[in-house]
């Protein structure tokens, strides 16, 4: 009983620290952007400075929308918490809640209150999104299966905390490498970021995930965004920890990630809807080259 | 008094609602009713006491002649599905085939407790003979129900292809107990152990027995029956089709592989693992296609039957690898997504009927905003969505994740490349299903319940009454509580398939599973505590800091009012990925012009979607053609001409004495 409820408290931490970097690192990818466009860019404590505004502004509700459309913001945000908690992260130690399969389905129910929402809101642009979310989603979802697979076979755990990349033996293998390109693929169709879909756009025909949250306002769209941006603080702590194949510590490689990321959507334009099926197979390919190699 | 016995005799008394008066109609299907519900709860009662004491004698050990009637732990699993399934689909019937009044309401209610007492004489049939009468009582009786609304066309047609088909599947396996059967001292599934089946006739009696199986629990290719007959029979009875009949398929193919063929051939495995595989994502393909509630569902069904035997298909391979502790996990996960399948597809097909009830339409293009006019309703589906799509904190995730425990477990086993790659296809096809199921239901529950009504059907929508919510209720509670605590399903299961192999699965807070040198836990009592905790925390900051207002307002529309017409159909919801699967599911675009003035106005037109299923085009399709120009080419030899006749006869008898001279 007591190890159980000391590994939860470890989660809970881990969380807690997760949630309040969460923003900064959107911040460092934001001006990142910025610098390479040659602007000034905002500050990195920007999406604090949004998250407050937010949370201070009333709720506008659309008057069709149903108790799902309050609930779906709360579940999203939640689900993106309890994956921070699953995440080997910083802290050593075995966490009581780890599972990997667990955790895909954690954030599958995020992804399910949020494409339900999509739709309470009874407007063309929310369906739009929510239909795009879940195409992507069918895509993504094989790789995601795939990059667990893989890690399960080297480390014979499916639980994440055992899957850390172990630096002490051969850790820089081909099957390492092709997995770790791989999973940066994944991450950037998981989340929403170019060349998949567009985080800063507003135009109707391109954004997918904007889309489906266009018709929040006030505390509702700050819970969103940050669970979106925890969303993809978890994903680049898991990236650091199992699939990165260098021996600096985590906080270093997630930095590295955001500025990676930066570059590559600088240098990308979002691609068509439907290519992102090729995308995608690219990262499937690879992976299965990896599982072979490995 | 054996409890089970007394059940089976209540279910036959219910069965006398057929010849009751006329006049006492109504009084006839509350008995009917209440005769199912008593003797599924006792049926459910014993089962399940059995598999918790297996030493109390509460089942049947009895024999009539050459019938006798037994039950073994694999048997009183499936006993307890369809007790606790058919108790509270029995429930719900109580009101809900109120609809049929004046529609042979007697026969529906009086045919339903025969249903049941067929499938529970399946369950407990300890010979060939008795399971085959059984069986095509179950068929027969099936029939009858899916054709109970006789006067539409579509019905019928469903019905006469349901009949057709099963009876492809039972002669399938007739074959395969008539090949065991002669191998051995008796047909009594006793003697049937010991046979002496080897070589090719085995192949034969293994490829049988799946191949009938299979029909009945609507693999692809053999699926075609299944998203006719179970939207057109009236709702609960496709609940229990759904819920309960496809799982006897499951428990005869499990009898089958287990007792009497055996699992030593490793391409026994692989070929059940790949049908139920490629199942799976091809119906959780087409059902996201379909437009109709019933049918989604019934495409569901088949989908979770695909899940399933992939889970047993992997058991199978393990088994053919001589790593029975392995195994029982694959074996577990296809038992317990059994059991959470019958739970969830019983919950929504109910919920189908509910909806059916309230607007009076399948089609959930026409719906929208239903969670409005029946919010308890709402609130069950929302559950079942939930579960269809393996949420976590409902059932349908406990057999999920079961399900690909076992695929690892494979896989770490799967030293040769051939196997690695069979692996990878496994999770592929399992990520693709997930994924896609997902958007099913999804698209599913947002359509019909959510936005703004489509169409003013939508109008008249009204809550359901009093026993119809109780019976979704108890299937609710009882998907929560089978997904948040999951042990004690997960252990009896595991007890019933392993017995003295068994390696530790259910602990105190879940599922721990650690064999094959890898380890995995899944506690959702522990994550949904932690949710519940973050969800008040984050409703105290809310109340706390902000102003709280809520303001109501009208949607930016580009400076119009919106309408409903300017939601996303489900059609539309559905469209990239059925373009993205474009090749697999070849639509079929089919635009007419009504009126069409100019080229750019004035225009009217109507445009409909086709979605040819496969299978009946590439394969059914040109067996049919086939076989009419084959017995049109035969119809030359047989054209009544009696002088013919006798020529035929005289030909005959000449070869018969040519044959006897040799």
């Amino acid at each position: 009983m007591g190890y159980i409820l000391e590994g939860l408290a470890l989660n809970i931490v881990q969380a807690l620290v997760l949630l309040a970097f969460a923003p900064l690192l959107a911040g460092i990818i934001s001006k990142v952007k910025a610098r390479l466009q040659k602007r000034q860019g905002a500050s990195v404590l920007q999406e604090y400075f949004d998250l407050r505004k937010w949370w201070r502004k009333p709720v506008i509700l659309t008057p069709y929308t149903s108790s799902i459309f309050i609930l779906a913001p709360i579940v999203y945000f939640m689900t993106s918490f309890l994956a921070a908690a699953m995440v080997p992260g910083f802290l050593a130690g075995q966490l009581t809640i780890s599972d990997a399969f667990v955790f895909v389905y954690i954030l599958a129910l995020g992804r399910f209150f949020m494409s339900l929402s999509s739709m309470d809101a009874a407007t063309a642009f929310g369906g739009m999104g929510g239909a795009r979310e879940i195409y992507i989603s069918v895509l993504v979802e094989p790789a995601v299966m795939l990059a667990i697979l893989i890690n399960s076979l080297r480390y014979h755990t499916t639980t994440l905390s055992g899957m850390v990349i172990d630096y002490d033996g051969a850790y820089f293998t081909v099957s390492a490498a092709l997995a770790c390109v791989a999973f940066f693929l994944v991450i950037l169709a998981e989340n929403c970021r170019l060349p998949v879909d567009n985080p800063d756009t507003h135009l109707e025909l391109t954004m997918i995930h904007e889309g489906m949250t266009l018709e929040y306002s006030g505390p509702l769209l700050a819970l969103i965004h940050l669970g979106s941006m925890l969303k993809m603080m978890v994903f680049l702590t898991l990236f650091g920890a199992l699939y990165l194949p260098l021996s600096v510590p985590l906080a270093v490689k997630i930095l590295c990630c955001a500025v990676l990321i930066g570059v590559v959507e600088i240098l990308n334009n979002k691609m068509r809807l439907f290519k992102v099926r090729v995308y995608m197979g690219a990262a499937i390919v690879l992976l299965l080259l990896a599982i072979i190699a490995e | 008094m054996n409890v089970l016995l007394g059940s089976l005799l209540v279910y036959l008394v219910g069965a006398l609602t057929i010849i009751w008066p006329k006049k006492l109609e109504l009084t006839a299907h509350y008995a009917g009713m209440l005769c199912a519900v008593a003797a599924s709860g006792m049926t459910a009662f014993s089962g399940i006491a059995y598999l918790i004491m297996p030493k109390s004698a509460l089942l049947i050990d009895a024999s009539w002649g050459s019938y006798s009637l037994i039950a073994d732990g694999w048997s009183g699993v499936f006993v307890s599905i369809t007790g606790i399934a058919g108790f509270f689909i029995s429930i719900y019937a109580l009101d809900y085939a109120k609809g049929y009044l004046g529609k042979r309401i007697r026969a529906l209610t009086g045919l339903w407790n025969l249903f049941l007492l067929s499938i529970t004489a399946v369950l407990l049939a300890g010979d060939a003979f008795t399971f085959i009468v059984a069986w095509e009582i179950m068929a027969l009786v099936s029939f009858l129900l899916v054709n109970h609304e006789a006067g539409n066309k579509d019905t019928v047609a469903a019905a006469y292809q349901y009949m057709v088909m099963t009876h492809l599947g039972t002669a399938a396996i007739l074959i395969a107990f008539y090949l065991l059967g002669s191998h051995s001292a008796s047909f009594s599934f006793a003697d049937m152990m010991h046979n002496n089946l080897d070589g090719i006739m085995r192949h034969i009696a293994f490829l049988c027995a799946f191949a009938g199986f299979a029909l009945k629990s609507g693999l692809m290719p053999l699926h075609i029956w299944l998203p006719n007959a179970h939207p057109a029979a009236p709702s609960h009875v496709s609940a229990l089709m759904s819920g309960v009949m496809l799982k006897v398929a499951l428990y005869g193919f499990g009898r089958f592989v287990f007792q009497f063929i055996g699992m030593d051939v490793f391409w026994y495995g692989l070929l059940v693992m790949l049908v139920g595989l490629v199942s799976a994502f091809l119906a959780v393909l087409y059902g996201t296609m379909e437009v109709d509630m019933k049918r989604i569902l019934a495409y569901s069904s088949v989908e979770n039957m695909g899940i399933i035997f992939a889970a047993f298909g992997c058991g199978m391979v393990l088994m053919s690898m001589n790593l029975a502790p392995l195994a029982v996990v694959a074996f577990t996960a296809a038992m317990v997504h059994a059991f959470s399948h019958s739970l969830m597809k019983g919950l929504m097909f109910m919920s189908a009927g509910a909806v059916m009830h309230a607007v009076g339409s399948k089609n959930i293009e026409k719906m929208g905003g239903l969670i409005k006019k029946m919010p308890y309703t709402a609130f069950f589906t929302l559950i079942g969505a939930m579960a269809l799509s393996s949420m976590p904190f409902t059932s349908g995730l406990i057999g999920e994740w079961l399900v690909l425990q076992s695929f690892i477990t494979l896989a770490q086993q799967a030293g040769t490349p051939e196997l690695r790659l069979l692996v990878i296809f496994a999770f592929i096809m399992l990520g693709l299903t997930g994924a896609a199921a997902l958007g099913c239901f999804v698209r599913l529950y947002g359509i019909a319940f959510l936005g703004r009504p489509r169409s003013h059907i939508v109008e008249n929508a009204h809550e359901q009454p009093f026993f119809m919510l109780l019976g979704m209720g108890i299937a609710a509670f009882l998907v929560v509580a089978a997904g948040v605590v999951p042990d004690p399903v997960v252990n009896v299961m595991q007890s019933v398939v392993a017995g003295p192999l068994s390696t530790p699965m259910g602990g105190a807070f879940g599922i721990i599973w650690g064999g094959s040198g890898h380890y995995a836990v899944y506690s959702p009592v522990l994550i949904l505590a932690l949710a519940i905790l973050l969800g008040i925390f984050i409703a105290a900051i809310f109340i706390g800091t902000t102003r709280g207002f809520v303001r109501r307002d009208v949607t930016w529309n580009c400076g119009t009012y919106p309408t409903s017409r300017q939601q996303y159909t489900a059609t539309g919801f559905s469209k990239p990925l059925r373009r993205a699967f474009g090749t697999i599911l070849n639509p079929q675009r089919h635009t007419e012009y009504l009126r069409k003035d100019h080229d750019y106005y004035g225009r009217k037109m109507k445009f409909y979607l086709e979605i040819p299923d496969l299978f009946t085009e590439k394969l059914y399709k040109p067996v049919q053609t086939w076989m009419i120009a084959s017995s049109s080419a035969f119809r030359h030899i047989q054209e009544g001409s009696v002088s013919l006749y006798i020529g035929y006869t005289m030909l005959a008898m000449i070869f018969v004495l040519i044959w006897g001279v040799l």
